[in-house]
């Protein structure tokens, strides 16, 4: 891409860049700290992980100043114009995921002293991987400012929504075995929506993505995967 | 060169909006004297919209402009090949009546340029030539072309001033009361508001915009911004070709060509 | 290192102070002259003005008394027919060098020729209309005298037209031109407009230079001693009375040169200051 002629202009759009990278790093590491924090039933790791949620909060605040800052400043058009607001917009997504991944971590202290049954931490854990297998992804198209990887990213999440619904079948059915499973399995299910809801994010940021290269939103429609909100189990 | 696929594009995009097409800029060459200043330019200019012409110096916008008006005839050397349609007509033709075509395109100049005069005769000296009115009619309209040039309130208490008594955002807009007067249909402004301090730079930009409901109207200009506030069009030209051509909104948001690109967001040379 | 300690700076000064001195010296050096000559001429000429002289005529030799009216008369009448006939051909002729023709080769040539003639020797001129003029029609006349001085009036009119014409900025004819005015119009209503106050000062520098001039009027008008608006006749011009009368013996006479000469002085300085108010009105 060639320079601007304005140095300090390129070195703008640099720190934006580098602040949603490093950005995205955090809620990576606090999602998967989140986890951790739940599988392990380890408040202190728990602790660590809503405390950075706080550094995420402020970075996102610092990356929104700076790009209200430049708009003002700098009257930016055309891919600087995209720039800047993509990484609005994707830090305010960020930002989100954070909150998210931090609603697991308290989820994780409350529960942290009932015992977990594995098979339900397993699909968890596998939508977790997938979670945030989708994160690092759309964070690479967006550093590469790659449009083919923000798509695949996009199309993915119907996976992360089927994986949903099978979980949140499962979590129903365990919670109709056993009654004294429903406090458990509520708070597993609503990790799981958090989840379901970060992958949202994610196909957000690689909408957000698409539009940065391309200056045109995605026009396919969206497969849609997650129909729990029509889920009813039938009581045999 | 303007590949001919672009050229395709931009006809196409002028049969596919509904706009009314009031000049059609076809094929057009342009040479000071023996030196190519515009290179086969295709472009159409709507009715009742401004359009912005774009572009590095040098890239061919002004030559464009005074095209429109043929306001090159009047430097030996200069002449232009191709097409300029006005209302069916094509401009270019040689016999052409260049005072009536002037009278139908009026133009506003960089630097304002009252004339030597009253305000009053600055405006009633281009109606006098074409238009036979009373001292009533005479008044009345250049009550209105100042109103409509929104400096009727800082003037009517001395239209016997000198036009030169006048601040320099005010002497523009006594420009374009001037302009408006002789009724044209189609108005230039090349670079209008480049002499002229920022609040008497918006003055005209709002002006510009109120006009465009009555006249087609084109305007060079080096501010991007401006061109992005005033127009609804947008030309890109870069040395004497037309790079890219398409609504305003487009171009600066997500222009196609990477020349328009890097020189929108300055990153040029 | 300051200022005051820095070798260059000091050497600096040292050339700044010297020129300076060279500069004011040469200007005291003309100044000098120039109030020599015009105190010589207040003081020689003021001793002989009074009322005769504008009312009565040239007397005779060592008759004493008389006034210089013939002469004052026949020299404005002359520069009134000689800028009435140069100030149009000239301001015409520079109109078409800087709006017609300002492109052609014959404007190049014409400028050429205009700057020969603005700086030929009057007394040229006068033997020029001479041969055309005096000595076809048969004798010295006041209208051979006013074409002489036309002459004159003409590279000077033709030169400040265009210098003023071609100052008028070439976006105020563009702006003319835009509402669709002929090229007429734009000159006359637009370009002499704003050249006016250019063009009434060369015409008054051309009155200025052809007031004083006198070589070319002894070949042509030459002189009279007696009241005569007669153009065909000799015309009595203050320049060749002064030339006259100051190389005689009479002491009368020579008074009356002084006091002549005085007059021509005041009259040019008047105009060349007026021409220097307009002007300056003009550029502002």
């Amino acid at each position: 891409m060639t320079q601007h002629t304005v140095k300090s202009y390129e070195d703008d759009l640099k720190f934006l860049d580098n602040r949603i990278s490093h950005m995205g790093g955090m809620t990576e590491r606090l999602l998967g700290q989140a986890f951790d924090a739940l599988s392990r039933r380890d408040p202190k790791l728990a602790g660590v992980a809503i405390a950075s949620d706080k550094a995420i909060d402020t970075m996102q605040r610092e990356i929104e100043e700076h790009a209200i800052a430049m708009i003002a400043k700098r009257q930016p058009v055309a891919d600087d114009l995209r720039h800047i607001m993509a990484s609005l917009k994707i830090s305010a997504d960020l930002e989100r995921i954070g909150d998210f991944a931090k609603n697991i971590a308290k989820r994780a202290l409350a529960i942290a002293g009932e015992s977990h049954p594995k098979p339900l931490l397993l699909g968890l854990g596998h939508m977790v991987e997938l979670t945030l297998r989708q994160l690092k992804d759309v964070l690479d198209a967006y550093a590469a400012r790659d449009a083919d990887k923000a798509l695949v990213v996009w199309r993915k999440d119907e996976q992360l929504d089927a994986m949903y619904n099978s979980l949140f079948r499962e979590l129903l059915t365990y919670m109709m075995e056993d009654p004294r499973n429903i406090g458990l399995s509520t708070h597993l299910l609503f990790g799981a929506k958090n989840l379901e809801r970060i992958g949202d994010h994610t196909t957000n940021i690689a909408e957000t993505v698409h539009y940065l290269v391309h200056g045109q939103t995605i026009t396919d429609d969206r497969p849609k995967g997650d129909n729990t909100s029509s889920t009813l189990i039938q009581r045999g | 060169m303007m590949t001919g696929a672009a050229a395709a594009q931009i006809m196409e995009h002028a049969k596919t909006t509904p706009h009314h097409v009031r000049i059609a800029i076809n094929n057009l060459d342009f040479y000071y004297g023996t030196s190519k200043a515009l290179k086969s330019v295709n472009l159409p200019l709507y009715a009742n919209k401004a359009t912005a012409f774009i572009g590095p110096s040098g890239c061919g916008k002004s030559t464009l402009l005074r095209v429109l008006n043929r306001m090159y005839d009047l430097y030996p050397g200069q002449r232009a090949t191709g097409e300029v349609v006005l209302d069916g007509e094509n401009i270019l033709k040689p016999g052409l009546d260049l005072n009536l075509l002037r009278a139908r395109v009026g133009m506003v100049f960089q630097k304002p340029t009252p004339f030597p005069m009253s305000i009053y005769d600055n405006i009633a000296f281009g109606v006098r030539l074409y238009e036979k009115l009373n001292k009533s009619e005479m008044d009345e309209r250049v009550q209105r072309s100042l109103e409509k040039a929104a400096l009727w309130k800082e003037v009517k208490d001395k239209l016997n001033a000198s036009g030169l008594s006048l601040s320099g955002g005010q002497q523009q807009r006594l420009c374009i009361a001037r302009t408006v007067a002789v009724k044209p249909e189609v108005i230039l402004f090349d670079e209008p508001c480049s002499a002229l301090d920022p609040i008497s730079t918006a003055k005209i930009e709002e002006l510009i915009d109120e006009l465009t409901s009555d006249y087609t109207i084109a305007i060079v200009t080096h501010n991007m911004q401006q061109a992005a506030r005033v127009s609804q069009h947008t030309a890109f030209m870069y040395l004497g070709e037309l790079i890219e051509f398409g609504e305003t909104n487009g171009i600066f948001t997500s222009p196609q060509d990477k020349r328009t690109q890097d020189y929108i967001t300055g990153r040029f040379g | 290192m300051t200022p005051n300690t820095n070798p260059y700076y000091a050497a600096r000064k040292r050339k700044n102070a010297i020129s300076m001195a060279l500069c004011v010296s040469a200007t005291l050096f003309g100044l000098t002259w120039l109030v020599l000559i015009l105190a010589t001429l207040l003081w020689n000429g003021i001793a002989g003005l009074n009322l005769a002289i504008f009312t009565e005529n040239t007397p005779p030799p060592n008759a004493g008394g008389g006034g210089l009216a013939n002469a004052i008369v026949g020299s404005l009448m002359l520069t009134a027919i000689g800028v009435a006939i140069g100030g149009p051909i000239g301001i015409l002729a520079g109109t078409y060098m800087a709006e017609y023709g300002r492109y052609n080769r014959v404007t190049s040539v014409i400028r050429f020729i205009n700057d020969i003639l603005l700086s030929a020797p009057s007394i040229i001129i006068g033997l020029f209309v001479y041969g055309a003029i005096v000595r076809p029609m048969g004798g010295f006349s006041g209208l051979a005298g006013a074409i002489a001085l036309a002459v004159i009036v003409i590279p000077v009119v033709v030169r400040t037209t265009e210098d003023m014409l071609l100052l008028v900025p070439n976006q105020i004819r563009e702006a003319a031109a835009a509402l669709g005015y002929p090229r007429s119009h734009v000159i006359r209503l637009v370009a002499y407009r704003a050249a006016r106050a250019g063009l009434i000062t060369g015409v008054l520098l051309a009155v200025a230079r052809i007031s004083g001039e006198t070589a070319p009027l002894l070949f042509t008008a030459l002189s009279n001693q007696f009241w005569n608006v007669d153009l065909t006749k000799t015309v009595a011009n203050l320049p060749v009375t002064i030339n006259n009368f100051i190389n005689s013996a009479d002491s009368n006479w020579k008074q009356l040169a002084w006091t002549g000469a005085l007059l021509i002085t005041a009259a040019v300085l008047t105009l060349s200051i007026a021409a220097r108010a307009i002007g300056g009105k003009g550029s502002k």
